[in-house]
């Protein structure tokens, strides 16, 4: 290794991360270089060998001083072996067009009167510029050197220093400039940190050994002095039910699988609850030990919003439910009035029957029989109609939706047929069970058989037919749909409408469609509308049949601690659930 | 001896069946002869509209409802008094039904005393015919 590459490792490598290869110089200083090397002299500045230097201007870097002060020394130093001339730096900016000062003998003012004296001082000029390059040769700035008398001459030796010179100026401006670029990236990854509430960490898996941010000290109300942190540490800090997950997926990726992505909470000393989503990715280092760099993200106040949308949604459910009893209500004082109106009158009978003398026993005995069944009649009514009034969250059960269809389909029965709607069901037998949540369906159901009723109730010229189909779909789904003859919908309107609060009636707030979509995808399903070819439209939905977890949409439960091993994974599921 | 009196005759349109069956049996522990319909067009097409005194009619019916019946009536020149009973507990329904000159609105279920009365009401109706 040559004298100035010793030089410029001295400068470069003063701890700093930016790599620079020193092993390659731009040509015309190695030519230089040669030149001086031939002459066989030993150059030294002030007293001062190459090396030392180097150390030197590494050091006032070390202590932060700024590039000018820097180069402002290399000048002195510069000046003091050099007898009769002054040196002096002009940068050029990043943009590579426009130069200032950086730096010259003496502090920059004097320099600067120095310079405008110059031109009035016989003898002072310019005796040599040479570009300052950086290693891949791109200009950085211009070295330049001044005579200050008309008869200073530079002797040879002293000119091979210029070379030295541009190099550790060289690699003082690139060192300085990637320092800066580094606080630079640094302070925006900080900031974006803060912004999106993230904060990264390093696990090396065989060591256990983990570097992370600050701020990940702060998300775990760490202090800086509990450094180094262990997995000791973070465990005691996560919530006892998520601790068995925890270790489930340490071990998981110890083993090197895969990426990995995991929620969990913590439990902070002062007992409040964070909600944490932790995305690694697996990599390895320069000896090939596993290492984990990942990201650790404070999703608490996602959660609690989405904890409170999922009630929100949930009373939503229950308003609508309200809101088609509301509609109803008319059907269902009828339903339950006209079994009444046989009883009263049967037992008001009875009594007569009774009354009179000889009694007519066996006219009596009849009415009672029609009291009897007009009161089971009566309770039927009401069981029906308990299942729709009850508030209850999700449950899940396997369940026959024929059934389910013609329970509803009575119910509304006399609110179709005071409408004047002719109602045909078409119940396709051995429907395979489904399971799902029985009164959340019937409810999809009903709002179906209602939206399908209000768009015929306008309609005048043609007689209001309603279709109610249940189907084998493909792949072991089954489908219902339900055909009016209405006012249909504008295909463009389509997308809407299935959004809260989107109607087009005068009465109903809209949220009947909406709540019924939602009911029907945490069943894993689909809810869509077509327009018919003769007029009016058809409302269907299709759910998986068999055995499967019901997803307590509206009731906001949430599997904690999964573990999702790849993204090919999740594409999967993403793919599954838009089947 | 005993004189036949003939009883005058009490139609009922409803098509809850177990309002067909046991309002007959009442009204005749009443004293009323009875003919029990389950549409507004068998009534039309029966032998009865004519000897009717007095109908009882639902105002609820899928094809002809119970006021399109008492329509058809007034344009046949038939002055039968009318009953009105709903399943609907509502004032508005019983209140136009009164203004389209009803007898009487009884909503279900009504006493027998309330039918009576209604009945009455409905042959002094007859008797100022």
């Amino acid at each position: 290794m040559n004298a100035i590459q010793l030089m410029r490792n001295e400068v470069a490598d003063c701890g700093c991360s930016a790599a620079q290869d020193v092993g390659v110089l731009p040509p015309r200083h190695r030519e230089t270089r040669n030149s001086a090397a031939a002459e066989g002299g030993t150059v030294t500045w002030a007293g001062l060998e190459i090396g030392e230097i180097g150390a030197k201007v590494g050091a006032l870097i070390r202590q932060g001083r700024p590039l000018p002060f820097v180069l402002t020394t290399l000048c002195q130093l510069f000046d003091a072996t050099v007898k009769g001339f002054s040196s002096s730096v002009l940068l050029l900016d990043s943009t590579g067009t426009k130069v200032r000062n950086g730096a010259g003998s003496g502090s920059p003012g004097s320099y600067m009167k120095q310079l405008a004296a110059a031109g009035a001082a016989p003898g002072f000029s310019l005796h040599e510029v040479s570009p300052i390059l950086s290693l891949t040769g791109e200009p950085l700035g211009i070295f330049a050197l001044y005579r200050r008398e008309c008869n200073s001459e530079i002797t040879r030796c002293h000119s091979a220093l210029i070379p030295q010179f541009t190099h550790v100026a060289s690699a003082a401006i690139e060192r300085m400039r990637s320092d800066e670029a580094l606080k630079r990236s640094a302070a925006l990854l900080e900031r974006t940190q803060q912004l999106s509430s993230t904060c990264c960490f390093s696990w090396r898996a065989e060591t256990d050994e983990i570097s992370w941010s600050k701020e990940l000290c702060q998300l775990f109300e760490l202090a800086p002095a509990d450094a180094p942190v262990t997995l000791e540490l973070i465990g005691a800090r996560i919530h006892s039910e998520d601790l068995a997950s925890f270790h489930e997926m340490i071990e998981r990726a110890r083993s090197g699988v895969s990426d990995f992505e995991f929620e969990h909470r913590l439990r902070l000393p002062d007992n409040s609850v964070k909600y944490l989503r932790v995305v690694a990715h697996k990599t390895r280092d320069r000896e090939g030990n596993l290492e984990y760099i990942g990201a650790v993200q404070d999703v608490t106040h996602r959660r609690h919003t989405e904890e409170a949308l999922a009630k929100l949604r949930a009373e939503l459910a229950r308003a609508a439910r309200v809101t088609s009893l509301g509609v109803l209500t008319a059907a269902i004082a009828h339903e339950v009035n006209q079994p009444l109106a046989g009883i009263v009158t049967n037992a008001n009978t009875c009594r007569r029957m009774l009354a009179v003398d000889p009694p007519d026993v066996e006219g009596a005995r009849e009415t009672a029989r029609r009291t009897i069944r007009d009161a089971e009649r009566a309770s039927e009514v009401v069981r029906r109609l308990r299942a729709l009034f009850c508030k209850k969250g999700a449950t899940s059960e396997s369940m026959d939706l024929n059934e389910a269809t013609r329970e509803v389909v009575a119910l509304s029965l006399s609110e179709l047929e005071r409408n004047k709607v002719i109602v045909r069901t078409e119940l396709a037998g051995g429907l395979p069970r489904v399971q799902g949540d029985r009164v959340q369906l019937q409810q999809v159901i009903l709002n179906l058989l209602l939206n399908a009723l209000d768009a015929m109730s306008g309609v005048e010229d043609r007689p209001s037919q309603l279709l109610i189909k249940t189907e084998r779909d493909e792949k072991d789904r089954v489908r219902l749909s339900v055909r009016d003859t209405g006012v249909g919908f504008e295909p463009q309107g389509v997308d809407r409408l299935f959004d809260a609060f989107y109607t087009t009636k005068s009465s109903g707030m809209g949220i009947g469609l909406s709540v019924s979509r939602s009911i029907i995808e945490s069943h894993k399903g689909r809810l869509w509308a077509t327009p018919n070819d003769g007029p009016g439209a058809t409302f269907s939905f299709s759910i998986p049949c068999g055995r499967q977890d019901v997803k307590a949409g509206v009731t906001g439960t949430r599997r904690l601690g999964a573990i999702r091993t790849s993204a090919v994974t999740n594409a999967e599921e993403r793919h599954a659930r838009n089947l | 001896m005993t004189v036949m009196i003939k009883c005058p005759l009490v139609s009922v349109v409803d098509d809850d069946e177990s309002v067909r069956e046991s309002l007959p049996d009442l009204l005749r522990e009443l004293g009323y002869s009875v003919r029990a319909f389950s549409s507004a067009e068998d009534f039309l097409a029966s032998d009865c509209v004519g000897k009717t005194r007095c109908l009882i009619l639902d105002i609820a019916m899928p094809g002809m409802t119970g006021p399109d019946l008492q329509q058809e009536l007034t344009v046949r020149g038939q002055d039968i008094p009318i009953v009105y009973i709903t399943a609907q507990a509502d004032e508005t329904v019983r209140s136009s039904s009164l203004e389209q000159s009803a007898v009487a609105c009884l909503f279900k279920p009504f006493s027998d005393t309330a039918l009576f009365e209604a009945l009455n009401a409905a042959f002094r109706v007859n008797r100022a015919i």
